[in-house]
């Protein structure tokens, strides 16, 4: 027999040992689409979840531009405040999603008391005469400061702010550096720190710094990726405009000229008209693309939809130096799709195709029902086909095999197909052609009888 | 006498602005639009410069240098290019010059005199 169990489990065991409970908050709070913000929040929650077991504050700094600022401040302002806390926080049944909710309200609560003097705290971060608790962030080893007031190591503002006598200063230690510091006190019980409050002090601190490490590494990487992808766009978008411009430019100049023969007055008139739609092509089709969100897939009849495309002037009259060959569904299934996106889809495959094929060549469009929830549509050609590479990168903005192509319409066609939960796929061969094939899910229509 | 030029640019309305206004300089001027008809116009002619574009279908304009060199490594090579950021590299792929393709052509004019020693 084979029994499974959920990864997560919202629940925790309040007898379990208290490092047992602290891990298993923490890393469940890691799984979740949380951010890195409330995350940290979560680490500070563990330390402070309750009267007799954890701390009573938690205060974080973060390490910034080799800089350590003071973050974040979690914990009670008055005994008062702590009672209530602590009632809530040992309701039965609760979980660690509520006690973060509790402690974001908490936060923002203190945002502007507790939070708001801890970030006027801001260290250098590599300063080797550094007092406490900036000079936690040179070493890996965690602090327990006590009679602070007598301790000339420990700077008179966050003493002052801080309030207490004991503390301890924890440093999050990501590999070989140290990217922030947690500092931990008992201000509304006075309880002493126990060598046991320090050992799971310091898990949480391996842990969070751990957490900290990645979440930015994956932050920035993405932050890579975007630039690259924004820096690439550009480029492109400089040569794509800088070539009409220069024509419209260069023979606006010419028109200035005296004695410009009316021949050429004229020739150039209809370049510079030429060049100015071309603008306005290219404009239209990176405004299409970047259309931040395609509206909601809803289930559509599709005939008319393609009857449209087909009927169409524009693909009418390209067809007439080839064969078009339509075997479409009278009566197909509803699909799930945007019908404008799905028009312009079909639109942009059959563009591709031609604009693939030399003229005499046949283009292919059918329909298919692969299952009863699975309607799909194809566009094949007889065109120059694809050689692998081309394949490989045929769906990334920008990549276009065409000499005066944007490379953006296989892109937006597979954000629509992504949306609607179908997909796109192509087969293709050098010299002999390629089809298409979308897929869409499918729903049978009602029963008219 | 008359200095021959051999203008490489596959955007033909470009070709053909590029075209009058080198010629109204009193240039001879023999316009190809890809990188194939470039190499057969320098088996057959000789030129004083060259004048060609980066990104063409078929071979690039790199591709085209890196050819030439082995042909005939004496003529001057002006790249006429829309890529501003491209401008750093011209040196490596041996070429003498670059010019960022404008609606004004005074600086492709003034390169191609100080290239032709005019």
């Amino acid at each position: 027999m084979i029994e499974t169990y959920n990864i997560l489990s919202p629940s925790f065991e309040r007898e379990a040992p208290r490092e047992l409970m602290l891990l298993s908050i923490i890393s469940q709070s890691f799984f979740q689409p949380f951010s890195l913000e409330d995350n940290l929040l979560v680490v500070l929650t563990a330390l402070t979840s309750g009267s007799g077991v954890g701390f009573n504050r938690a205060m974080l700094f973060l390490k910034s531009d080799d800089r350590l600022r003071g973050e974040m401040w979690l914990g009670p302002r008055s005994a008062e405040e702590a009672g209530l806390i602590w009632e809530v926080l040992s309701t039965p049944g609760i979980g660690y999603v509520e006690i973060l909710e509790h402690n974001r309200a908490l936060v923002n609560k203190n945002a502007d008391t507790l939070s708001a003097r801890l970030r006027g705290l801001v260290y250098p971060a590599n300063d080797p005469k550094a007092l406490i608790p900036a000079s936690v962030a040179g070493r890996k080893e965690i602090l327990h400061v006590r009679e602070a007031a007598q301790e000339p190591r420990v700077d008179r503002r966050f003493l002052n702010i801080i309030g207490v006598d004991e503390f301890l200063c924890v440093p999050l230690v990501a590999g070989d550096d140290v990217v922030g510091e947690i500092i931990l006190d008992n201000a509304i019980t006075r309880t002493p720190i126990s060598p046991s409050d320090i050992k799971l002090a310091g898990i949480c601190g391996l842990m969070a710094g751990n957490y900290i490490h990645s979440t930015t590494l994956h932050r920035r990487l993405l932050n890579m990726e975007k630039m690259a992808a924004m820096g690439e766009m550009a480029m492109f978008v400089t040569h794509q405009l800088r070539n009409p411009i220069v024509a419209i430019g260069g023979f606006t100049d010419q028109l200035l000229k005296p004695d410009l023969p009316e021949e050429k007055r004229v020739r150039n008139l209809n370049i510079i008209r030429d060049e100015i739609r071309r603008l306005e092509v290219i404009i239209y089709q990176m405004g299409h693309f970047l259309k931040v969100s395609l509206k909601e897939p809803v289930f559509f009849d599709p005939a008319p939809a393609i009857a449209e495309v087909l009927d169409s002037p524009q693909v009418q009259s390209r067809a007439k130096a080839y064969t078009l060959d339509a075997k479409v569904d009278a009566c197909p299934p509803k699909i799930l799709c945007d019908p404008t996106s799905f028009g312009e889809v079909l639109r942009n495959l059959i563009d591709n195709a031609f604009d693939a094929t030399p003229p005499g060549g046949t283009i292919s469009v059918r329909t298919y029902r692969r299952s009863p929830t699975a309607f799909a549509l194809s566009v094949r050609d007889t065109g120059r086909g694809l050689t692998n590479p081309a394949k490989a990168h045929l769906f990334q903005p920008f990549f276009t095999t065409k000499d005066k192509g944007m490379g953006l319409g296989l892109p937006f066609i597979k954000r629509v197909m992504d949306t609607c939960g179908g997909s796109v796929e192509v087969l293709s061969r050098v010299g002999r052609g390629s089809v298409f094939k979308l897929q869409f899910i499918s729903q049978e229509r009602e029963s008219t009888s | 006498m008359t200095k021959r030029i051999l203008l490489v640019e596959d955007e033909k309305p470009l070709c053909l602005l590029y075209e009058e206004e080198l010629r109204g300089e009193g240039y001879e001027i023999t316009a190809v639009t890809d990188a194939e008809a470039a190499l057969a116009a320098l088996r057959e002619g000789s030129f004083d410069l060259i004048v060609t574009d980066i990104r063409m279908p078929g071979k690039n304009g790199i591709e085209l240098i890196t050819e030439i060199m082995g042909l005939r490594k004496d003529i001057p090579i002006i790249i006429n290019s829309a890529y501003q950021s491209y401008k750093e590299d011209f040196m490596t792929w041996a070429a003498d010059a670059y010019v960022v393709k404008s609606a004004s052509l005074e600086e492709l004019k003034a390169r191609i005199k100080q290239l032709l020693g005019e």
